[in-house]
């Protein structure tokens, strides 16, 4: 019978397997991003992710009452430098850097995660430690640039800061908030501030709310879901009853309750980790099915018998394959957080006053003067509405690519 | 007589379930020497898996329990040894390879990346000198461009290519004990033939031990030093395999033979075992065989009393009442120290 067997080497050779022909398929996480980018839904999507994104990444750069270069007294300098915050730094720095990962190809794809952890507090402690930017008055520019004092001025493309008030634009016969005309595209709201550099500083909440909160509420849904679904039994059955409990309790009431009995404690981070701790459920309840489907694979059995200990096997080889579906939940669940916390906003419950926020703008619409103030409805609402739409076409393109059914049809 | 590398003594696993108490192995005692090929043969759902499984302590408990019952390796009980020692043997001292290659292989990561995972868990390496010995056992399972295949993900490889991964990545850390739970079951009969010679090949090179699971007498004949039968979560018959074959005492072992077609004899239908594996919740008693049994059925000695092994003659054991010398043959625990040396060339061996 083994005569007729070609020796391995032989076969080997012999036998040649197609690598760079079309016929190959893609690795499965490729082909469910390929099949969801070619929707025109998703692209749509992410294009004003993407703006988003930029706006927030960049914001200082795009709207500032600090020029980003001016020369006095012969002398060129730039103030904007000075006035860069915390964030201002850390947010391009971390970009940068996510940006060189991608490129790296040595470097594995959970190692690129925990290095991106590590950079993100790193950088962010040592920038909010050092970097304290002057309180100077956001007109200053402004009053010496009409006084002819600068030669000359490069201002960035909307010369206000969000928390520009306009003082020394201050007229009693013409009161704020002003409508939108040519110096100030989108009006400015009751105190002054123009409201296009507060849209768009506001990007920077509508991210970090949507993919803070996520974050966490993934996270715990992962161990959580996890654990039971790999040690189902007593564990399973417990972890179910939690998930019951945690998934009864309703957020947007909890925040408001929280938000309302501790006044003094109001803050952006907060309303953040309530949203996180309280919408993990579902998170879970994918990732516990996903490893109850995955855990009796023989390549989950092939690892446990090769002697890798119970954190690799759980991570490492049951994780990144229950991973998809968890990516379609992440983004129905940042839409969600982000329209919880506009909502939220809008009831003047949310971010501290002075913070620029859709959904605080949508707030000061309706309570400015008792009067209804367009210019201040339209285009926070517009943005909270592309925004969650976006990350919903998203969501539901990935779902759709992770549909075998549906993607025999396309 | 020298110490055999892995001593199953009277192994009992339960598994607890909604049904009731199911017992896939019972009694069951197996010893494998080093270098030895030893065979479990018998139909799905018989034990042989469970029992390949309890060694490596894979079976999820709950619902699986072991009863009682001892795994000696290298002087360890691997029943009782604490999880974190079990790591340290698993894939390094005792490496599995499972039936389905299509599904053994993480899909999420690169050849290279799984090999040398378990390599640099087991042997302290850095994680280049991993890759570098996961190319080299690539190459020792004979597949060409080794350091090419090595970035290449699992989807890109063939059944055969995967089998050989799988079995490449076994062997990365030298185990002394291979078990191969149905290694060629789902592979064509060629890659089938590839494979084994393989596993042979292996196995002279680097003198390991291989507990060969299968339902292919065509295998066991090829492969194997020793043999054991299982039927119904029971070793009804070990011998070696020149024995077992020549000589069969049980009567499920002599209708296996027969239900092998044979070259050159024309006959209409192939012989089969008449009837089913009984239910393993409601085993029948006595002989779990004798209810299909074919030799002096009606012996009311069959299906009231259970037949235990004994040895019916020197090295061969069998758990029949009616084998030649059942009733004053002595109850041993069965132990076959034998290496065939009749084996067919291996083909590299012919061309040389």
């Amino acid at each position: 019978m083994s005569n007729f067997a070609a020796t391995p080497a032989d076969a080997g050779t012999d036998v040649q397997f197609p690598t760079s022909n079309v016929d190959v398929p893609l690795p499965w996480l490729a082909q469910v991003w390929k099949q969801s980018i070619s929707q025109r839904a998703a692209r749509f999507g992410l294009a004003w992710i993407s703006v988003v994104a930029f706006c927030a990444i960049f914001a200082p750069l795009l709207a500032n009452s600090f020029p980003i270069a001016i020369k006095m007294n012969g002398r060129w300098s730039s103030p904007f430098l000075h006035q860069l915050t915390a964030t201002d730094v850390t947010l391009p720095i971390l970009t940068l850097l996510c940006g060189i990962l991608c490129f790296v190809r040595r470097i594995g794809f959970l190692s690129k995660i925990y290095t991106m952890l590590i950079a993100t507090v790193i950088v962010g402690s040592l920038a909010f430690i050092f970097i304290r930017p002057p309180n100077t008055p956001r007109e200053t520019y402004r009053l010496l640039e009409r006084a002819g004092r600068l030669q000359s001025v490069v201002r960035t493309p909307i010369p206000y800061t969000f928390d520009d008030r306009l003082y020394d634009q201050f007229s009693a016969d013409h009161p704020h908030p002003w409508a939108p005309s040519h110096d100030h595209w989108m009006g400015t709201e009751k105190f002054g501030a123009d409201i296009t550099s507060q849209m768009i500083y506001a990007c920077r909440i509508a991210m970090a709310i949507g993919f803070i909160s996520t974050g966490i509420s993934v996270l715990i849904g992962i161990v959580f879901g996890g654990l039971m679904g790999y040690f189902v039994g007593i564990v399973d059955l417990l972890g179910m009853r939690v998930i019951e409990i945690v998934g009864a309790i309703p957020t947007i009431y909890l925040l408001l309750i929280f938000v309302a009995a501790f006044p003094d404690y109001r803050s952006i981070y907060l309303i953040m980790a309530i949203i996180g701790l309280t919408s993990w459920t579902g998170d879970a309840r994918f990732v516990r099915a996903e490893f109850l489907k995955l855990r009796n694979q023989e390549f989950v059995h092939a690892a446990i018998a090769a002697g890798l200990p119970l954190r690799s096997v759980l991570f490492k080889h049951l994780l990144p394959n229950a991973l998809a579906p968890l990516l379609v939940s992440a983004s129905f669940g940042i839409a969600g957080a982000i329209l919880s916390e506009s909502t939220l906003s809008f009831l003047g419950l949310g971010i501290p006053v002075g913070d620029a926020s859709w959904g605080a703008l949508l707030n000061e619409a309706v309570s400015a003067g008792g009067g209804f103030i367009w210019w201040l409805a339209t285009y926070p609402g517009l943005a909270i509405f592309l925004t969650v739409l976006s990350y919903n076409f998203i969501g539901e393109a990935v779902r759709d690519a992770l549909d075998p059914k549906l993607r025999e049809r396309s | 007589m020298p110490d055999p590398l892995l001593q199953i003594s009277d192994l009992n696993v339960a598994f607890e379930t909604a049904r009731g108490l199911i017992r896939p192995v019972r009694d069951v005692s197996l010893s494998i020497y080093p270098g030895q090929t030893v065979a479990v043969v018998g139909e799905s759902g018989c034990g042989k898996s469970v029992t390949a499984m309890s060694i490596l302590r894979l079976l999820p408990s709950p619902p699986s329990k072991v009863l009682s019952g001892s795994i000696m390796f290298a002087g360890r009980d691997l029943v009782t040894v604490p999880e974190n020692q079990m790591q340290k043997i698993r894939g390094k001292e005792i490496a599995m390879i499972f039936q389905e290659p299509m599904t053994s292989l993480n899909p999420v990561y690169s050849i290279g990346d799984q090999i040398a995972e378990a390599v640099v868990l087991h042997q302290h390496v850095g994680s280049r000198e991993g890759l570098r010995i996961a190319e080299q056992s690539l190459r020792d399972v004979g597949i060409a461009d080794a350091h090419r295949r090595l970035r290449e993900y699992p989807h890109e490889m063939s059944g055969g290519m995967r089998q050989r991964i799988m079995i490449a990545m076994a062997l990365s850390c030298k185990p002394k004990l291979l078990i191969a739970d149905e290694p060629t079951t789902a592979l064509d009969v060629t890659i089938q033939a590839q494979i084994l010679e393989l596993l042979r090949k292996v196995q002279q090179q680097t003198g390991m031990s291989i507990m060969l699971i299968t339902h292919d007498l065509g295998v066991v004949a090829e492969n194997a030093d020793v043999v054991a039968v299982m039927y119904a979560s029971r070793i009804v018959e070990t011998a070696t395999v020149e024995e077992l074959f020549d000589r069969p005492q049980h009567p499920y072992t002599q209708g296996l033979f027969r239900s092998i077609p044979k070259f050159g004899v024309t006959s209409k239908r192939l012989e089969t075992i008449p009837g089913t594996v009984p239910n393993p919740t409601k085993f029948p008693p006595g002989c779990k065989f004798h209810t299909r049994c074919d030799r002096l059925n009606g012996d009311p000695l069959c299906s009231t009393v259970e037949p235990l092994l004994r040895e019916v003659s020197p090295g061969h054991w069998a758990s029949c009442h009616h084998a030649e010398h059942f009733a004053e043959s002595p109850v041993t625990v069965p132990q076959l120290q034998h290496k065939r040396e009749d084996y067919i060339p291996l083909a590299t061996e012919v061309q040389a």
